[in-house]
């Protein structure tokens, strides 16, 4: 091993160590915090987990070293060595402070079912006097998904060609233009769909028109991953062949890369538009209109015989809508 | 007669540190039917690759009808490769395109962005497209989709696209690897054709040196990007086959 690399495994592994007793002793704390309500000043859980972790590593028994710096030292039974009983210990204490700090209650779930009787009488019950209100937000929602979508495409689609690596030149620029629209798509499409219809429902109100604005951006970045990716897997054979008859970069994108996919990009749209239909309602929700709002109305209102009906319909429509896409999906895969 | 090609001192050496090229003088005269052999990473792919710069050589002149290819850039570098037709061992049609389309991208050198755009309204071209189609025997599959076509069908498809160059040269790139013998010889004898009759310079890499008897009038032998033979396809005995091909290789008969 060169000794730059050793230095570097090295440091991984002892941060590695110092991360995993700080992190234990972290969950230690919480948990006397919990059950004993006795609060240990923060900077123990330091001290002690930068203590332990530097003693097990220079023992040479600890985890950082077993996956940084492997060496005979170290054994290789989980249960025969000292990493092991330690990522087991991470793995439980883990465990048991998720269960408390998620506050399980099995004798809640098991005795408090009457709680949900109105909601629940209210889904088998549903109140067929709304329904034409309730399918005319419904359409609001599918229309919304449905113009997110189509105005997404044009974006992608030519954002799509720049973010695909095998397209841009390995120079500054080409390799500039790919990192920046790559990030940005990346961080666009972290940012969830709700959080979008938050910021457009306070920009141009609360309705539709924030609703597909969320989800359009939502949209662009997540169609402008799938489409590039779908172009870095295309054939490079006729990309070569093209270009050898002199055909400048434009007129290659068009004739040896577009026919390769198209078919692709029409399968991930039709998948897209399922998908907005579904986070159309959640969206809705937040003041992105349609029959998310009109949902969360009836529930603030405990109407539970309207959100039956309202429930049953969104059931529908994405069970029909996944349905729809699975097949004309499956005929482009055979075109 | 005239040179065509002339290759001075080429070297590739691969960003993975593969020197694939080491130094490569070769000149090509017009007319010529010149074969490429050796084995699979001699050099092969990557010298006709060079020729057109679909790979960039590390240092070395290139020449080509006199042009210096090596320092050709933008606008020129297209000039230069509309008239060097490719023809490969993948065929490299574009699948779910018609025959027919498939043709006129031979075209695209040629063509302004929305020229190529409106091919079918441009009689000339359609004309010439067809006229290649049937000079390769495929002028009733011209609607066809080149996925539907066979092996052979699909490399004379790829034989019409580089007619379509109008090209001096034709670079082909093991050009019968994935056919049947029968197919591999007749797609062979439709280069010979453009060879004698368009007196287009031919240079074509193979494995069967039956094929490069019957149709090279030059035979240059490549092992580890370094030229090992240079002659004719006659001089080419059982010695220097296993010099080329190393010495456990036997001549594989086709015919």
């Amino acid at each position: 091993m060169k000794k730059e690399n050793k230095l570097k495994s090295g440091l991984q592994a002892i941060l590695t160590d110092l991360l995993f007793w700080i992190y234990i002793f972290g969950c230690v704390f919480f948990l006397i915090n919990h059950w004993f309500e006795k609060v240990i000043p923060s900077s123990f859980v330091v001290i002690f987990g930068i203590a332990v972790g530097l003693i097990t590593f220079i023992l040479g028994l600890s985890a950082g070293r077993k996956i940084f710096l492997p060496t005979i030292r170290t054994a290789n039974k989980w249960h025969k060595s000292f990493w092991g009983w330690s990522v087991f210990l991470i793995l439980f204490i883990t465990f048991v402070v998720g269960w408390n700090m998620v506050e399980v209650d099995l004798y809640k779930l098991f005795t408090k079912f009457q709680n949900a009787g109105g909601i629940m009488s209210g889904i088998f019950n549903p109140n067929m006097d709304i329904l034409i209100v309730c399918l005319t937000a419904l359409a609001e929602t599918i229309y919304l998904a449905l113009l997110a979508t189509i105005f997404a495409i044009p974006f992608a689609f030519i954002l799509s060609f720049f973010a695909a690596r095998n397209l841009m030149p390995k120079t500054f620029i080409g390799n500039t233009v790919y990192i920046i629209i790559r990030t940005i798509a990346t961080l666009f499409r972290s940012i969830e769909a709700i959080v979008w219809a938050i910021i457009f429902s306070v920009w141009v109100g609360i309705g539709p028109f924030a609703g597909m604005l969320a989800l359009m951006i939502h949209s662009i970045a997540s169609l402008t991953k799938l489409y590039s990716e779908q172009i870095e897997n295309i054939d490079s054979g006729p990309v070569e062949a093209i270009k050898a008859t002199g055909a400048s970069t434009l007129q290659i994108w068009i004739f040896a890369v577009v026919p390769q996919i198209i078919s692709p990009y029409l399968a991930f749209t039709i998948y897209r538009w399922d998908i907005n239909v579904r986070m159309a309602t959640i969206v809705g929700f937040v003041g992105g209109g349609g029959i998310g709002l009109l949902l969360l109305q009836q529930q603030q209102l405990l109407r539970w015989q309207n959100v039956g009906v309202i429930i049953w319909l969104i059931a529908a429509v994405v069970w029909i809508m996944d349905m729809v896409s699975a097949k004309v999906r499956e005929k482009l895969q055979e075109m | 007669m005239k040179s065509i090609i002339e290759l001075k001192n080429l070297h590739k050496v691969y960003a993975t540190g593969t020197h694939a090229l080491k130094g490569i003088n070769l000149e090509v005269k017009e007319g010529e039917f010149c074969i490429l052999l050796g084995l699979s990473g001699s050099g092969k792919s990557t010298l006709l690759r060079c020729l057109n710069r679909l790979i960039e050589p590390t240092s070395g002149d290139i020449y080509i009808d006199g042009i210096d290819v090596v320092a050709a850039k933008g606008k020129k570098l297209r000039y230069i490769r509309r008239k060097i037709a490719m023809i490969f061992q993948q065929f490299n049609l574009i699948k779910n395109l018609s025959s027919l389309t498939n043709v006129l991208t031979g075209k695209l050198g040629y063509s302004t962005l929305i020229h190529s755009l409106t091919f079918p309204q441009h009689k000339n071209d359609m004309k010439t497209a067809l006229e290649n189609l049937r000079r390769v025997g495929l002028k009733e599959f011209a609607e066809n989709k080149t996925r539907n076509l066979s092996g052979g069908q699909q490399q004379r498809v790829a034989i019409a696209r580089a007619l379509m160059q109008n090209p001096k040269v034709i670079l082909a790139d093991e050009p019968v690897a994935s056919l049947d013998p029968a197919t591999a010889d007749s797609v062979m004898r439709y280069l010979g054709e453009l060879n004698k009759k368009d007196n287009m310079t031919v240079i074509c890499s193979l494995h069967f040196l039956s094929l490069a008897r019957k149709y090279g009038t030059r035979v240059v032998a490549l092992k580890d990007g370094k030229i090992v033979f240079d002659g004719t396809p006659r001089e080419i005995d059982e010695k220097k086959f296993k010099e080329i091909y190393g010495e456990d290789a036997e001549e594989v008969k086709i015919r």
